[in-house]
């Protein structure tokens, strides 16, 4: 597929190197001629020198065959003109824009242009880190209803079926990382000391399954 | 009327002294503080603050503006704040400012604009006008592009001169509107003729302009 990026800042270019690895055709759109050092000598794609929504410049970088486009320029507004002119007057289907602005970001989404805001997610990644959280976050999806989470299971679980243990949760094993590798469980799958175990479940219920993983196994009479 | 107008350079000011002067009432949104000078524009409210963040919109009280005037120096700020102003404010116009003429075909409904000003090419247009004679110029385009208001000056060997100006053959979608003569403003009437020298203004929808300048230079009519 032809793809057309938009800024060639450190991710840009890094975006641009690792489509090409994997088999992508790539052109990239700066105003700097400087930037596109960033590209590299094992860089085969094109290069275009001009303003990312220009429609010249655009048509230059091919974006009439183009099957993506990302807007990831230093300038938020840059990037969803851009990315807004990629889709609207281009046709470009997969287009996406990086925006700073995060409330911003949610008015695009509306237009139907899927955003990256990195600052909160940036931010998000930062406070992890600076207030030592080791409490499991989850992954939810979009609704919010549903959330994946790595369980702090406790040793004593060693040894038992993979449905009981679901039984206890009140939850799904999504799956299981073991030994590096990821596992997608039966109900009589065993559950192994070092198990890195994932579990699927409704939201509102994750802290209860999560203390639930973390005490031992009931003992049956 | 209430009018908010983006960008407080040379421009926003004298757009809200005028308008300040009709009995509006304005307000000024300026990003840099060097540019904030209330006292330039006596009467007006000055917000400081980035017209293209929605938060900064939201607490300036956008939805209440009758009229939204970007107006800024940047096309991109120009572009963004239209389309904010329309999808998220529902402002009844928004009048956008166009600095480079190689962005002028991105200001439309699309982007939220309903009028689109473009000093570069109005002051092309004026040199035109004042210059050229026998030629067809383009003064003005009306209705986003459904019309546009064109004058032609007579020649000195002009076949027109004493033909009755009723008995031009105007294709449709255009008509003779005055004759600026001397001095004078003729609403071309009856059998009043043409002479060389006259400054015709006409209104004609752009796909017949040729047929115009057709017209004009007819032996015989």
């Amino acid at each position: 597929m032809h793809v057309v990026i938009m800024g060639c800042g450190r991710v840009g270019a890094a975006l641009a190197l690792a489509l090409e690895r994997l088999g992508h055709d790539v052109a990239v759109i700066d105003q700097s001629l400087q930037a596109f050092r960033r590209l590299g000598a094992d860089f085969h794609g094109q290069q275009v020198r001009g303003v990312g929504f220009d429609r010249q410049v655009l048509i230059e970088a091919g974006i009439e065959r183009a099957g993506a486009f990302a807007a990831v320029s230093n300038g938020d507004n840059s990037n969803i003109i851009s990315a807004r002119v990629a889709r609207e007057t281009f046709g470009v289907t997969q287009v996406v824009a990086r925006i700073y602005d995060h409330k911003r970001a949610a008015v695009y989404e509306r237009l139907g242009i899927p955003t990256v805001a990195t600052v909160p997610w940036t931010t998000d990644r930062f406070l992890r880190i600076l207030l030592l959280d080791n409490e499991p976050v989850p992954w939810r999806d979009p609704s919010g209803t549903v959330a994946v989470v790595q369980l702090p299971l406790h040793e004593g679980w060693a040894g038992y079926l993979v449905g009981d243990l679901e039984e206890h949760l009140g939850a799904r094993v999504a799956f299981i990382v073991r030994f590096g590798t990821g596992v997608l469980p039966h109900h009589d799958t065993v559950v192994q000391a070092d198990d890195q175990v994932y579990a699927a479940a409704v939201s509102g219920t994750v802290t209860d399954v999560v203390t639930a993983a973390a005490t031992a196994p009931p003992t049956t009479s | 009327m209430r009018v908010t107008i983006a960008g407080a350079g040379a421009v926003g000011r004298s757009i809200a002294t005028e308008l300040l002067e009709f009995g509006h009432q304005v307000m000024l949104i300026e990003r840099d503080p060097d540019q904030l000078d209330p006292h330039a524009v006596e009467g007006a409210e000055w917000v400081l603050a980035d017209a293209c963040e929605l938060t900064s919109l939201e607490e300036a009280g956008l939805e209440r503006s009758d009229v939204v005037i970007a107006a800024t120096g940047d096309d991109k700020v120009n572009l963004v704040v239209s389309l904010l102003a329309k999808t998220e404010f529902a402002v009844r116009r928004v009048v956008a400012r166009v600095n480079s003429p190689r962005n002028e075909w991105l200001f439309t409904e699309a982007w939220g604009v309903d009028v689109a000003v473009s000093t570069p090419r109005m002051l092309a247009a004026m040199v035109e006008e004042a210059v050229s004679v026998g030629d067809l110029v383009r003064l003005m385009t009306l209705r986003q592009g459904q019309a546009n208001l064109v004058e032609v000056t007579l020649p000195a060997d002009t076949p027109l001169a004493g033909q009755p100006a009723r008995q031009l053959h105007l294709p449709a979608d255009a008509a003779l509107v005055t004759i600026l003569r001397d001095g004078r403003v003729i609403v071309p009437q009856g059998d009043d003729t043409l002479e060389a020298g006259d400054e015709l203004l006409f209104v004609a929808a752009p796909e017949v302009e040729t047929d115009v300048r057709a017209a004009l230079s007819r032996r015989r009519i």
